[in-house]
């Protein structure tokens, strides 16, 4: 039984090397009941750390416990472990029920019931009898879903569960997430996109090249990224004087020329930039062509955190 | 739980791919076994080239490998072993679970092959059939152990097993006497003239007794490998 006062999941000082690349580099936290998000781009060592927590992959250094347990090589903890990977792999051969049933069956359970909970879930109850190989990717990552709750466990990791989810899959599988935290459960949800983790998750772990560069309050990290400065390029007449008008705004940093001749800005604030850069050009007699943001990648702000 | 592991791996072992290609390979000797029927009436034999020299050395090992080295490849390539090794599932009962599959669909094949081709042959006497078919399960049952651990073992499994059947198990141990006791080609012709000595010579053959034993210890040292090295393993 998890409380709110133990941790479901530790991870100390967890490093993982493959030869000589560096995917996770001494990452410490705890999870705690609730939905705990793991934020960071495509390989910063999001999959590594889950894959270590699930036991599938050993720790270079360092070690996971689960439920208060050592996971590697505990095979009884995925009685209390639901997993859900980011690769999307089913048996072709199986239909959605017989998938389920079979996860059901691995768990030591003879149980129908459970098998039409879990189905009943991740809302496939029409689509169950045909055979995965005919599923949408949606279809494929709910099914996949399902068979990972069928034992009910305490834990549910799950690895960019809403790749390939439409809109509304989405809104259901936020419900679904929220009902179970509701239960007391610990989950685990990993994604490189912002948005869905700030949907979905209480508290988050940003992981950027392989090292953890922030945790906690989603919010609070929120707003710490909001407050980076945006790099944007204005390309435009009188260059020079645009440059120089630019550079008097309060919320611009700097001001550069590029080997283009456009204007390089790096501001706080982009909407006032947007809303002054026309006015500005107009006061100069510029001609303004274009207003451009060079950095509003996700790898952007993860780098930005991790200077902070 | 074991039932539902094996009934997977039956599954996923027998793929129309496989069975097309598993029909070629035991026809083949079938076919070139009514070809030199003819040969058999001017005192020619099928067991020494046929049944020796092309099901025991090439057809039976190579069957076994496309069977076994598949087992765990596939799930290792397609990403599927997870599905299986984060449920509390015992790993000697997945190892045990491909080990039996690759065995219950090659052996009736492959015993089959080699009682018809014994009983097309004038030695093929009384239980000379039986024999071959016996010495061809041995053969299997081992065959399968080390392939299914090579599959786990790296994702050129093929080319490695091929080397090793081409190179230790149909040419070394044919010429170096010794090397024998090391080889499951020997187990096979060890257990059928253990079993029939008429129809088998003793070329190329070591004594029953210790063909069963070389035969149950390739068979519980690759399987208790297989299942070291899926508990060990970092499964991506």
């Amino acid at each position: 039984m998890i409380t709110a006062l133990s941790p479901a999941v530790r991870v100390e000082g967890v490093s993982k090397w493959f030869g000589s690349v560096v995917a996770v580099n001494d990452v410490s936290f705890d999870v705690y009941p609730g939905v705990t998000g793991i934020l960071g781009p495509n390989g910063a060592g999001k999959t590594t750390l889950l894959s270590m927590m699930c036991g599938l992959v050993r720790p270079s250094r360092g070690g996971v416990r689960v439920l208060g347990e050592e996971v590697q090589g505990n095979i009884s903890l995925y009685r209390r472990i639901g997993v859900m990977l980011e690769h999307d792999v089913l048996y072709p051969f199986m239909t959605g029920r017989d998938f389920v049933r079979l996860a059901a069956r691995l768990q030591g359970m003879d149980d129908e019931a459970a098998v039409d909970r879990a189905i009943h879930a991740a809302n496939l109850e029409d689509a169950q009898n045909r055979p995965t190989g005919t599923y949408s990717r949606g279809m494929r990552q709910r099914i996949r879903l399902a068979g990972a709750i069928v034992h009910e466990p305490e834990v549910l990791i799950l690895d960019e569960p809403l790749n390939g989810t439409d809109p509304r899959q989405r809104v259901e599988f936020s419900d679904f997430v929220a009902r179970l935290s509701k239960e007391g459960k610990a989950i685990l949800i990993s994604s490189h996109i912002l948005e869905e983790v700030e949907a979905l998750a209480d508290r988050i772990l940003l992981v950027v090249s392989g090292k953890l560069a922030a945790s906690g309050d989603f919010h609070a990290i929120r707003e710490k990224l909001d407050e980076r400065p945006f790099q944007v390029r204005i390309g435009a007449s009188k260059q020079r004087e645009m440059a120089a008008a630019l550079v008097a705004l309060d919320s611009v940093e700097s001001v550069s020329l590029d080997e283009n001749g456009n204007v390089e800005v790096l501001t706080r604030n982009v909407a006032e930039l947007q809303r002054m850069a026309p006015k500005l050009a107009q006061d100069i007699g510029s001609r303004l062509y274009r207003i451009e943001p060079l950095d509003d990648s996700l790898e952007s702000v993860f780098s930005y955190v991790v200077q902070r | 739980m074991i039932a539902a592991l094996f009934i997977l791996a039956l599954r996923q072992a027998v793929t129309r791919r496989k069975i097309a290609l598993l029909i070629v390979l035991a026809f083949l000797p079938l076919g070139l076994a009514v070809i030199l029927d003819s040969t058999v009436a001017e005192g020619g034999t099928l067991i020494g080239p046929v049944l020796g020299g092309l099901v025991i050395s090439v057809t039976l090992p190579i069957t076994v490998m496309v069977l076994a080295t598949s087992a765990f490849g596939n799930e290792v390539e397609d990403r599927t072993l997870s599905l299986l090794t984060t449920k509390p599932v015992p790993r000697w009962t997945i190892v045990l679970s491909k080990f039996a599959a690759s065995v219950v669909v090659a052996a009736p094949l492959m015993a089959v092959v080699a009682a018809v081709i014994t009983m097309m042959d004038p030695d093929g006497v009384g239980n000379a059939p039986v024999a071959a078919a016996i010495g061809v399960v041995v053969g299997v049952v081992a065959y399968a152990s080390a392939f299914t651990w090579l599959g786990l073992l790296t994702t050129r499994a093929l080319g490695f097993g091929l080397v090793y059947v081409l190179l230790w198990e149909a040419l070394i141990t044919s010429f170096l006497s010794g090397t024998r006791y090391l080889s499951i080609r020997s187990y096979i012709f060890g257990t059928a003239h253990g079993l029939n000595d008429q129809a088998f010579g003793e070329d190329l053959t070591i004594a029953m007794t210790p063909a069963l034993v070389g035969a149950a210890l390739v068979t519980v040292v690759f399987f208790l490998l297989t299942t070291r090295r899926l508990s060990r393993m970092d499964i991506q």
